[in-house]
């Protein structure tokens, strides 16, 4: 099988941003779009002053990971809906403010612990080291009983683990997230304890699913959706996916994530998509659908394990996850 | 009387206030087209009322208190023409609320009303602003006039002292809505806190200070108030 390297200087034509977006950026975005009379999927992409990995790019679909069946939610939708709490609080506060100086390009990733082969690499370096990037779709539920489908571009989790060798008593593994209260306004208040951490059981972790997502829609990840390096979880609830990762540990105990901490009642370990069991203030029982069905929009039945049930159920198997949820 | 206190007693300035947030969604929905609110515009309009209807509430409970602190100040007399129908507003954005509620929670999950109401009542967060609508009903309902006078000024009064109860529930209710506290609750409630803690401070005041000689009703021109009597 033939696997071209790209080279560091390497950019995919998506990433260059066509030279008349930089004279009009002054204008305002919305004064370019009416001018220039573009489509809002056009104006996502325009503007970006820096992309994070381009490694790895263009990507090719992995058909094993795509369901004909799920709709892929609009690109300008997943990009502008985000809960990224380190750029505020409300779903429209990432994406301008994840824009603005913060810089996710070059980026150090290091992975430690119990491993037999640590290391503190460049982001694009591991993306290359992995083989490049595949595009999968895979749905995206929310533990606030909402959901997307997102072509994730990126590379398995199991390929970074078996290259990080971990040793036998290691069982969890960490995701640490960018702690930079200098360029993120969110860190410089208390709204969660920083940096962001989550962390997964280690065969959890190895499982062919678990996936490292450096792109969306095969073009490099936006900053507000957690740039240049995130994590992807399909049958967990989106909390579990850390954004912006900058370490890797491999630990013997399984450790706290961040929302377990911040409210133990209501946000387990496992978050596991499951419509049986309820938020202590809402329902997990539906979902409302991104960007689904006009202004009134629409809600569907939320499924066991988020619809991997077949391939995840056995992660768990004899465990009561009322218990844990 | 100065331009705002003028400007305020009009009827229509204040329905125009209070119809006008009710009709904000439609910028970022239309005009401006903004993909966070696109990406569920119902919650984005659910969220909305419930905010108006919170802080319509939290705005109509300071009449009062800014009358009390600041009896000669005609904006305060102004506001105070507008009670009634301020707080009834605040019902409505409160009913409109719920039963936006009830069809974004209904749609395509179709297990009917019944379902969404049972899982409901088991919230402690939908729950208590399912009572604080109700408290509202009834104080919306007895603002009828003919209700007023059935009632008499004391009961009736008392029995709108359970406005404070509602705006307590909702404010549970606002900040339950979010992962982490919601900032805006504060906004919306501190200002009323204060203004009723003043006023607690002045009229506790304004009830020992002029203790020098006990007066009875009839004494030296102090007229008597017959129980049925308003203010």
């Amino acid at each position: 099988m033939l696997i071209r390297s790209p080279q560091d200087w390497e950019l995919p034509e998506s990433a260059a941003t066509p030279e008349r977006d930089y004279d009009l950026r002054s204008l305002g975005r919305r004064e370019f779009l009416k001018t220039a009379g573009l489509g809002l999927a056009t104006a996502a992409l325009a503007g970006r002053p820096a992309f994070a990995t381009t490694a790895g790019f263009p990507t090719k679909v992995n058909p094993d990971y795509r369901d004909a069946a799920l709709k892929p939610t609009a690109y300008e939708l997943i990009t502008s809906y985000n809960n990224f709490y380190e750029f505020g609080t409300d779903k429209a506060d990432p994406k301008p403010n994840a824009n603005k100086g913060w810089k996710t390009e070059p980026w150090t990733v290091e992975i430690t612990g119990l491993v037999r082969n640590p290391a503190k690499i460049d982001a694009n370096d591991l993306v290359a080291k992995m083989g490049g990037a595949e595009q999968r779709v895979y749905r995206f539920r929310c533990v606030e009983a909402w959901s997307m489908v997102i072509p994730w571009d990126g590379f398995p989790l199991a390929k970074l683990i078996a290259w990080a060798d971990p040793k036998p008593e290691a069982k969890f593994v960490t995701f640490t997230t960018v702690l930079d209260p200098k360029n993120i306004p969110g860190q410089r208040r208390g709204t969660l304890e920083w940096p962001y951490l989550e962390a997964l059981r280690l065969d959890e972790s190895n499982h062919e699913l678990a996936f490292m997502a450096t792109g969306i829609y095969g073009r490099p990840i936006p900053n507000q959706n957690g740039a240049p390096l995130r994590l992807v979880v399909p049958w967990k609830y989106g909390f579990k996916c850390g954004k912006s990762i900058v370490k890797i540990n491999f630990v013997a105990k399984q450790p706290r994530n961040t929302w377990n901490v911040m409210a133990a009642d209501e946000y387990g370990f496992y978050a596991n998509v499951n419509p049986t069991v309820d938020h202590p203030r809402w329902s997990q029982a539906s979902e409302r659908v991104i960007g689904g069905g006009g202004l009134l929009g629409t809600r569907q039945k939320t499924l066991m394990f988020n619809g991997y049930e077949k391939q995840c159920a056995a992660l768990y198997k004899g465990m009561d996850l009322r218990k844990y949820y | 009387m100065s331009f705002l206190g003028k400007f305020l007693r009009a009827k229509a300035v204040i329905w125009i206030l209070i119809i006008l947030p009710g009709l904000w969604p439609a910028w970022p929905l239309f005009y401006r087209q903004d993909p966070s609110v696109l990406a569920d515009p119902l919650k984005f309009v659910l969220l909305h009322l419930g905010f108006t209807a919170s802080l319509l509430l939290a705005i109509v409970l300071t009449f009062t208190p800014l009358r009390v602190l600041f009896p000669k100040w005609d904006v305060a007399l102004a506001l105070n023409r507008h009670r009634r129908l301020v707080g009834v507003s605040a019902f409505a954005y409160g009913a409109i609320h719920f039963s936006t509620h009830l069809f974004y929670e209904l749609q395509g999950g179709a297990q009917g009303v019944g379902h969404v109401l049972k899982t409901d009542v088991t919230k402690p967060f939908l729950v208590t602003g399912m009572i604080a609508l109700t408290l509202l009903l009834v104080l919306a309902i007895t603002s009828l006039q003919a209700l007023i006078r059935w009632l008499g000024g004391k009961a009736w009064k008392n029995l709108h002292r359970l406005a404070y109860v509602a705006a307590a529930l909702i404010a549970y209710h606002q900040s339950a809505a979010r992962k982490v506290f919601p900032m805006q609750v504060l906004w919306i409630f501190i200002p009323l806190v204060l203004l009723e803690l003043a006023r607690f401070v002045k009229q506790r005041r304004g009830r020992t200070a002029p203790r020098m000689a006990p007066v009875r009703p009839g004494d030296q021109g102090i007229p008597v108030r017959t129980a049925n009597e308003r203010e």
